[in-house]
């Protein structure tokens, strides 16, 4: 996989998970219609560029978007949505400052950058679980469901009664994201651990709503793809 | 097991000099550089509670869940999800303003909540004024505690924007 052809992958999935959010703000507040609708323009001249041979196009399109997205942490005095939103927008700037680099070695530096993060994204993650006792006896996903805001559902909460299978859930969760980095030894690895990562983003989608998570994440897929091809 | 509310730490409105909006670019920061701490601690989780009455006195009763839980939610309408999800997203977005007005109030933050609130309520039978307030539930030990944390001041309902 070429830099162009894992950046064009890239800019397309990233525009339509930006679309898909788009979408959903525009059944919001008539006041925050505009943004998105101007968003949702600007995700089309994206698409456009990804799909033909005039990659400029893209570029407005890029340019747009990380400015337009300015106006938004505005609105909002954040991310709307945490996470999600924190990789949609190092996405974003990471191809767009890839594609203004001056120089080669620079747009790689910028794409790499972001193959990179997703990869932390998921170690860290495991880091601070399982630096925490309540992690490692699973008492800290039993209090997820028990009284965090993101079971969806009450009947969702009963997990919290089921120490032994939280435990287990638990320690998969813990060795999965710390062990993400040794799927970078080779194509086939990497490509058995984003199937993983994947389901694990669907689960979560499913049990806490999180649904913005699972098409980001998965937008980013082709950057640390490129970069596991472009090190290893 | 739930424990007795308590309440503490109450505020009716953030401090003046905590009104402040940060800038476009600190926002951005934390993006650009991530600390990717998902789930770290278990913090104190909050609920956003809501009264309606007839005077601008600051209600001691009276108080209902914004937007409680389903019991339960169909394998489809979750599958439905993935692609359509805006009202428990924007629900999720109340958690972190309710946050936000615990850990750096601001003034947008509670202006957030009450619009959302007053759009949703804006066909209620009853009321003029609107209050809410944040109960943060949190484990301690084996109990689970309530905790009231927040409480806004009246606003009239009509004069809430609805943007």
């Amino acid at each position: 996989m070429t830099l162009e052809s894992a950046a064009r992958l890239t800019e397309a999935l990233l525009a339509l998970a930006l679309i898909q959010q788009s979408l959903e703000h525009l059944h919001g507040p008539r006041a925050d219609r505009p943004l998105f609708l101007a968003r949702i323009a600007l995700c089309g001249l994206v698409l456009v560029g990804a799909a033909s041979p005039w990659p400029w196009v893209g570029l407005v399109g890029l340019v747009g978007l990380a400015g337009l997205s300015l106006l938004i942490l505005r609105r909002y005095q954040g991310p709307y949505n945490g996470g999600s939103d924190r990789m949609g927008l190092l996405a974003l700037w990471c191809l767009s400052l890839s594609r203004l680099a001056p120089t080669p070695a620079l747009a790689e530096l910028a794409f790499g950058y972001l193959g990179l993060q997703l990869m932390l994204s998921y170690f860290i993650s495991g880091w601070v679980k399982v630096v925490n006792p309540d992690w490692r006896d699973g008492r800290a996903l039993a209090d997820v469901f028990r009284f965090s805001a993101y079971p969806v559902s009450e009947n969702l909460r009963r997990l919290a009664d089921r120490p032994r299978l939280l435990l287990v859930m638990s320690w998969a969760v813990m060795l999965f994201e710390l062990a993400f980095p040794l799927s970078l030894l080779s194509r086939e690895s990497l490509i058995a651990g984003l199937v993983i990562a994947g389901t694990f983003h669907l689960a979560n989608a499913c049990l806490f709503g999180l649904n913005r998570f699972f098409w980001t994440w998965l937008s980013v897929y082709p950057a640390i793809l490129w970069l596991q091809a472009r090190v290893v | 097991m739930i424990a007795p509310r308590r309440t503490a730490r109450l505020s009716i409105r953030p401090r003046p000099e905590e009104g402040s909006r940060l800038q476009p670019l600190a926002l951005l920061l934390p993006a650009l550089i991530p600390s990717w701490n998902f789930f770290d601690v278990i913090a104190p989780s909050p609920r956003i509670e809501y009264a309606l009455t007839a005077s601008a006195a600051v209600p001691k009763e009276g108080w209902t869940e914004f937007r409680p839980r389903p019991q339960r939610v169909s394998a489809r309408s979750l599958l439905g999800r993935l692609v359509w999800n805006p009202r428990w997203n924007e629900t999720l977005f109340l958690v972190s303003c309710a946050e936000r007005l615990i850990n750096a109030p601001t003034d947008h933050s509670q202006d957030e909540i009450f619009t959302r609130l007053a759009a949703e309520l804006a066909d209620a039978p009853t009321g003029d004024w609107l209050s809410f307030r944040l109960v943060f539930v949190s484990r301690e030990g084996e109990a689970i505690q309530r905790e009231v944390l927040f409480q806004s001041a009246p606003r009239r309902l009509a004069g809430i924007g609805v943007p």
